[in-house]
């Protein structure tokens, strides 16, 4: 079952994250990572932020969001779908108390040995609608989950 | 410390099936393959793997830590080249990442190139940041 040729380009509708302080906290916990500027207000501010920050790869849960939509439209499940690449360039840090949404777009869409390749990209934007987060990525979509085998 | 050739020093980080659940439940990323033997068997995977991303963030601390304000971490890309494979047991498996300041590039940013190996094998490839230089003095 391969994916609709004609998705590549497609626009998906932007997705709210709104990000909190408990969440960033968890998140930092489950990579293990105990900096401060993860927890601590005041440590945040000694470096110059307004609230506290959130590690580098925790714009994959506003992405994630935008990813959710892009798989449920090609009506891929995700046991099928391998993460190939991920980058990710800041604009400014995601901080506590952001309200964020992410606008995907499928770039492009190639087929390999019978998988297919996408190439998304989310622009992630803050309350303002100021850029935050660009995030693009590769996922590889196997087939062998699709025939159900 | 922050001069071409400069080396972050090697890290190691244990990730066990704990650590999976736990990163799925912060991270909303709930792919069965990352806690489901019987979902990774049937896609034609060794085991449940590690979500790339937990990998990803391990190999991040590298870089956080270095450079000491995390935002100072601006771009941080990565391929994930081989599956990282957590079996079912008290010890998991051990992920040790490094890293190297490659260039200096024209506004101001260092280029690092970080190594992500599980024994001998490389996990993540390409894994590459660009990191305002650490400024531990100021």
């Amino acid at each position: 079952m391969a994916i609709d040729p004609s998705a590549a380009g497609r626009v998906y509708p932007p997705q709210p994250c709104d990000v909190s302080r408990e969440k960033i906290r968890e998140f930092a916990d489950s990579v293990g990572d105990p900096n401060p500027a993860y927890r601590d207000v005041e440590a945040a501010k000694a470096l110059g932020h307004s609230d506290i920050i959130a590690p580098p790869t925790f714009a994959m849960i506003p992405v994630l969001r935008g990813f959710d939509v892009l798989i449920d439209d090609l009506g891929v499940v995700y046991a099928q779908v391998i993460h190939a690449n991920q980058r990710f360039v800041h604009q400014r840090p995601i901080r506590a108390g952001d309200r964020l949404t992410t606008t995907t777009t499928l770039d492009t869409l190639r087929s390999r040995g019978g998988n297919d390749l996408l190439g998304i990209r989310c622009e992630v934007a803050g309350g303002a609608g100021e850029a935050v987060c660009t995030a693009t990525a590769t996922l590889l979509v196997r087939e062998v989950g699709a025939e159900g085998d | 410390m922050t001069e071409v050739g400069a080396a972050l020093p090697e890290r190691q980080f244990q990730v066990t099936r704990t650590d999976l659940v736990r990163y799925a439940g912060a991270s909303g990323d709930f792919n069965p393959i990352h806690w489901s033997d019987r979902v990774a068997g049937a896609v034609g995977l060794p085991g449940v793997i590690a979500h790339g991303m937990l990998t990803m963030a391990l190999a991040a601390r590298l870089l956080t830590d270095w450079a000491g304000d995390p935002a100072a971490v601006v771009e941080y890309g990565v391929r994930f080249a081989r599956p990282v494979v957590v079996p079912d047991d008290d010890e998991g498996v051990t992920v040790t990442a490094s890293g190297t300041v490659t260039e200096l590039r024209g506004d101001g940013l260092l280029g690092v190139d970080v190594t992500v190996r599980v024994g001998e094998e490389k996990v993540l490839t390409q894994a590459r940041a660009f990191v305002r230089p650490p400024n531990h003095h100021g």
